[in-house]
């Protein structure tokens, strides 16, 4: 078993549509070491699988910076998985 | 990401959008000429005639994103000052939604600079718009963002 140490605390942040689908406008959590930001979405999808639809639409951030799917979640991170812009 | 000088102005803001006061921030002596683009709340979506929309933002990734467009600008084109103000919340037909004004000491820079900002915060800062019709609303389509390495600065 890994230890307790191997649990890292996440804020995850919901906007537009993905907020409108979940009902969520922020939720803190805890994943295990090494889960990557598709692992957490994949967790979002089975919870809500309207999510799934639109998949393909969305783009990660981490720490409100725009990052890759297999990027690792670190301890404090803040999270969202961001529909297409649509700003202006 | 090169610092930006303070006296730019980047805001998401809820009240009206005030052109002539942004713009008499960004306008100086040393300037010559100004460029601004007003983008506001038109009344037909894809031929729906439209009611009103909402904005909501990541407020502090975009706030990031449109410092980070400045800096972009500042790297590609010789400027003075540059404002990028956007508005969230209710907005009703023909109030201004976003308002962008370069200042520079010739015309080409302040055009060019004016232009690549709102077509960079159109494809790059988390704000979303959902339009509101007669018979219900949508989600306008939106741009996917392009890959993380992409919508960083170029160093």
């Amino acid at each position: 078993m890994p230890s307790v140490s191997s649990s890292i605390r996440v804020k995850v942040l919901f906007f537009g549509r993905v907020r409108e689908i979940t009902g969520l406008t922020e939720e803190e959590g805890e994943v295990r070491e090494g889960t990557t930001l598709a692992d957490l979405l994949e967790r979002y999808m089975r919870r809500y699988p309207q999510l799934a639809g639109f998949r393909a639409s969305l783009v990660a951030s981490r720490n409100q910076e725009f990052a890759e799917w297999d990027t690792r979640i670190s301890n404090g991170d803040e999270i969202a998985f961001l529909p297409p812009v649509s700003g202006g | 990401m090169p610092p930006t000088p303070d006296n730019d102005l980047y805001e998401l803001v809820r009240a009206a959008i005030d052109p002539a006061a942004i713009v008499k921030h960004i306008r100086a002596g040393q300037a010559g000429a100004i460029v601004t683009f007003d983008g506001f709340v038109r009344n037909e979506s894809h031929g729906r005639a439209t009611k009103h929309l909402e904005y909501e933002a990541y407020e502090p990734m975009a706030l990031a994103k449109m410092r980070e467009i400045g800096a972009r600008i500042r790297e590609k084109f010789a400027i003075h000052r540059v404002a990028m103000v956007h508005r969230l919340g209710r907005l009703e037909i023909g109030e201004t939604s976003v308002f962008i004004a370069v200042s520079a000491p010739h015309r080409a820079a302040a055009f060019d600079a004016c232009r690549f900002a709102i077509d960079t915060l159109k494809r790059i800062v988390p704000i979303w718009k959902k339009e509101y019709f007669q018979d219900g609303s949508v989600w306008a389509e939106g741009d996917i963002p392009p890959a993380a390495q992409e919508a960083k600065p170029a160093s």
